[in-house]
């Protein structure tokens, strides 16, 4: 039976009371729900691997409490956890047939020969490897993506609360990799467990996932759904992480309930800011950050009104829309910024001096902090 | 640092929790091998160092008062300090040689187009798993006054005014060991080099560097720490030999060969003591000093992706590397030859050996069946139990790293570098008179002196094993619901089975050969067949020691055949430190 799984106020030092405290996870409170595939997504270094180890019980937690519904399972070693994990070597064993190491976990609860069978034809065809069983070969006798789907198996055979996939993908190329998370997606509502997938392909995380959480230094910066990341990101640096997100060094010139006014460091333009895409309790005077996606931004030939003069250094054609590169003043943007245009603009060509605008109605505002990656 | 505190006191609670939920089936399996250590490894040798200063004593184990009469004895005597200079010029002599024989020899199988590779390097192996000692009297018969390959030597020599040496002495001694050692410097340089990455020398050559620049600056750098490894165990070996001394070396002491004069000649177990420290402390120094050269030179690789080497095909290369690699084969195996010619004959004592007969092998089974049964039950007994410990030992140095787990590293490796003569004085201090126990002549004390000797064979085998195994291999069958010992009965061992099984065939081959501990430890009851040959050769029965030689090469060389046809089983692994 499927179960919520909830982290109160967790906490993991490594390396407690030595020089080289880490601070991994800092107060990690959030739930997941029943059935859920939830993602973890961050960059390395961001606790995501760490706080997954310790939902396993690999590692325990420093401080703080996690539950498996309403059992608290902060101190339980993990073979008594009833937990599913899928690793990102997979770590099948090579001295089993693929029938044994899907076994398993049903041999180590002393499950009777015949539910043993009966459970690993299923799950396998939950998978799609009744081919492969019939023939019953050693793993290391299957491809990457084989070898994938009978991890998957052997970590839902005995009916987990829980499922764990640490960066279950990093192995496969990149064609692969797109056609297993949907089939990931896919097994997961079929079985409809708890499942929480760890990567840190922000692509991956919003194709996959029901629900989100970005982690930055062990701390949760965001928690939603794709849309609501990519669309109303708390801070700089959960927009920049999911997505591109191109930003102008600002400072601010008033504000009021309904909105604030911006101006954009020496280019002297004005930006009105309707209060919902306020992300930072603005206060005049404050440097602040106007935030544009690349598809909001355009370039033109001709200058005009509230435009930003720059240089175009790279143009990729990326099939559905052209990326253009422009450089602009440093001190307005110290990155280059990236534009998207549905079309290829025929007067313009690399090395060009062109003139950026944007959609003042789809912009945001950001506290500075966390714009760097 | 209040939130801190408050984090602690939560980890508080945590361990109390936790210790009563703990699998501890773990610590049961840990703690015998762990007090095995304790009283049978450390427990002697702490013992062994207190009667290094105890006054002289003459066939007791009682305590004879403080002293440091050993070490005056030692550094006053002249006999005493020229066994230590010839200690070490063996040694040392022994491993440059070595080093100038693996090294090319090495190079030439791995990086010359000849044919036969695999048979060199099964070939290139047999010296060290055939009893050294048993090598050592057979340069008697064929360098001796009237031997074969003196004469023919001579014969080569005299337009150069050049005479060999006599075989009784220091220069037979550093001959039969160099042949005897020389395997672990060409096992090792024939790795380095057929596994060296080839784009790190192409992309010298591209650079325009010459081939003696590369073999300059980036093919010997790389393989240094290898050669460190292989250098030291040749050392060790050397210093630590007792046969060939014994054997070959005439009036020339040696540190081993002078222990067992002073506990088994003299019965002062306190001046063995006091010469065993001596060792020990010279063993010591030069293991710090190949550290100390080797962890200058230590390369991480960086490369991922490997190409095949280029292998020289010019015809003087081949010619070269063919003639090098049958000289050193033919002489290092002629002892082994010589020795089942022996086997047939009454004596040899010219040219060519004369009178053929049965009679040393039909009084095999008259005179020795109760020796073979010894050295074969000593042997399998011991080998089960080094099997076992070697293997927990290592999964818990490496996969649960205890503190203190360089030190629990350090003493199990001690006895593998520490001769056999060192570890026989240790345990006799300990259990030889009314101490703890009393195990002198037993089969109990052999068993524990070859454990302990050989466990390091299947513990570092394992330890290499296990490192190349991921982890997540364990913790998914833990995840799966699996107990600590359900993971390593089902998971962990069949895993580290084959370095299990080679680890052990190197502890039972070098086992059934084991002279330098069981010299010092059989008694009546407890002879074994290396201590039967011991005793004909200085009996002078050349036939009977041939015979009983030559059926522990058949042994041994059975066991090394049926493992090296099993897929997967590497022999090397175990010798490495």
């Amino acid at each position: 039976m499927s179960k919520n799984v909830r982290y109160e106020n967790v906490n993991k030092i490594f390396g407690l009371g030595t020089k080289n405290e880490v601070h991994a996870l800092k107060d990690i409170s959030f739930t997941i729900n029943e059935g859920e595939l939830f993602c973890l997504l961050g960059p390395s270094g961001c606790g995501k691997t760490t706080l997954l180890r310790n939902t396993a019980g690999l590692d325990t937690i420093t401080s703080g409490k996690m539950y498996y519904g309403d059992v608290d399972i902060s101190t339980i070693p993990p073979y008594k956890r009833n937990i599913g994990m899928v690793f990102q070597s997979y770590a099948l064993y090579p001295h089993m047939s693929i029938f044994e190491n899907v076994a398993y976990g049903l041999r180590v609860r002393k499950v009777p020969n015949d539910v043993v069978t009966r459970k690993v034809t299923e799950v396998m065809e939950l998978v799609g490897l009744q081919e492969e069983l019939k023939r019953n070969p050693s793993p290391t006798a299957l491809s990457g993506g084989q070898q994938q789907r009978v991890a998957i198996a052997r970590a839902l055979v005995y009916d987990p609360d829980v499922l764990l996939l640490d960066e279950p993908l990093a192995n496969l190329d990149a064609k692969l990799r797109r056609y297993m998370r949907a089939e990931i997606r896919r097994i997961q509502k079929a079985t409809n467990i708890t499942t929480i997938f760890v990567t840190h392909d922000q692509e991956e995380a919003m194709a996959v996932g029901d629900r989100l959480a970005v982690l930055r230094k062990g701390v949760v910066e965001q928690i939603g759904t794709s849309d609501e990341l990519y669309n109303q990101p708390k801070n700089a640096f959960v927009a920049n992480f999911i997505g591109k997100m191109n930003f102008f060094n600002s400072h601010v010139v008033s504000t009021n309930k309904e909105e604030t006014v911006v101006e954009i460091d020496t280019a002297g333009i004005r930006v009105a800011i309707k209060a919902e895409k306020r992300h930072v309790e603005p206060n005049v005077g404050d440097e602040v950050l106007i935030g544009g996606r690349p598809e909001y931004l355009a370039v033109s030939a001709e200058s005009s009104e509230n435009s930003i003069p720059g240089q175009v250094k790279i143009i990729q054609h990326l099939g559905s829309f052209i990326r253009y590169e422009v450089e602009i003043n440093k001190s307005i943007s110290p990155v280059t910024l990236e534009i998207d245009m549905d079309s290829l603009q025929k007067d313009i060509h690399e090395g060009d001096m062109v003139n950026v605008t944007f959609d003042t109605s789809r912009v945001a505002l950001f506290s500075p902090e966390g714009r760097e990656l | 640092m209040s939130k801190y505190s408050m984090i602690e006191n939560g980890a508080e609670t945590n361990k109390i929790k936790k210790f009563f939920q703990k699998d501890f089936s773990q610590f049961i399996v840990f703690a015998i091998p762990m007090i095995f250590i304790g009283i049978f490894l450390l427990y002697p040798m702490a013992i062994t160092l207190i009667r290094a200063f105890w006054a002289p004593a003459e066939y007791t184990f009682k305590f004879t008062g403080w002293s440091l009469e050993g070490f005056r004895t030692f550094f006053g005597t002249k006999l005493y300090l020229r066994a230590l200079v010839n200690s070490i010029i063996v040694s040392l002599s022994v491993t440059i040689l070595c080093i100038l024989i693996g090294v090319p020899m090495g190079y030439c199988v791995a990086r010359v187009k000849i044919p036969g590779k695999k048979l060199l390097v099964s070939l290139g192996i047999l010296p060290i798993i055939m009893p050294s000692f048993v090598g050592a009297y057979t340069w008697v018969i064929l360098l001796g006054n009237k031997g074969i390959v003196r004469t023919a030597l001579n014969f080569i020599l005299k337009p150069f005014g050049v005479t060999l040496p006599s075989i009784y002495g220091m220069f037979g001694m550093i001959l039969c060991m160099t042949l005897t050692y020389y395997p672990f410097v060409f096992q090792m340089a024939y790795g380095a080099f057929s596994g060296a990455n080839a784009l790190l020398e192409e992309s010298a050559m591209l650079m325009g560097a010459g081939k003696a620049r590369i073999m300059r600056t980036i093919t010997l750098p790389l393989i240094i720490p290898s050669l460190g490894a292989a250098a030291l165990l040749v050392f060790v070996r050397a210093i630590g030999n007792f046969g060939i001394p014994a054997v070959i070396g005439g009036n020339n002491y040696v540190l081993p060969t002078l222990i067992k004069f002073a506990y088994g000649g003299a019965g002062d177990i306190n001046l063995a003591s006091s010469i065993a420290v001596i060792n020990v402390i010279i063993t010591g120094l030069v293991l710090y000093i190949q550290k100390y050269i080797v962890n200058r030179h230590e390369y991480e690789t960086i490369s991922a992706s490997h190409t095949d080497i280029k292998q020289h095909e010019s015809l003087g290369a081949k010619i070269f590397a063919i003639i090098l690699c049958l000289i050193v084969l033919i002489f290092s195996l002629l002892p082994q030859l010589t020795i089942i010619v022996m086997s047939f004959f009454k004596r040899w004592t010219g040219l060519l050996p004369s009178d053929f007969t049965w009679t040393n092998y039909a009084n095999i089974f008259k005179k020795s069946s109760h020796e073979l049964f010894n050295s074969f039950f000593l042997s399998i007994v011991a080998t089960i139990m080094c099997a076992i410990f070697g293997s927990i030992l290592a999964y818990i140095t490496e996969r649960k790293r205890p503190k203190g787990s360089a030190l629990l590293d350090l003493s199990i490796m001690a006895p593998f570098i520490l001769p056999g003569t060192v570890v026989s004085i240790a345990l006799l201090s300990a259990f030889g008179g009314n101490g703890l126990m009393k195990l002198t002549g037993t089969y109990l004390i052999l068993i524990i002196s070859y454990m302990i000797r050989r466990t390091p064979y299947v513990y570092r085998s394992v330890a290499a094993n296990l490192t190349q195994l991921n982890p997540s291999l364990e913790e998914a069958s833990t995840i799966s619901g699996a107990t600590w010992f359900y993971t390593f009965r089902r998971v962990s061992v069949p895993l580290i089975l084959p370095s299990i099984i080679s680890g052990s065939v190197m502890t039972l081959t070098t086992l059934l050969q084991e002279l330098s501990t069981t010299i010092l430890l059989y008694g009546p009851r407890t002879r074994t067949v290396p201590i039967q040959i011991f005793n004909a050769v200085n009996e002078n029965d050349l036939g009977r020691a041939s015979a009983l030689s030559t059926v522990l090469l058949i042994v041994v060389f059975a066991i090394i055949y049926t493992m090296n046809s099993r897929k997967g089983t590497d022999l090397s692994s175990s010798m490495k430190m």
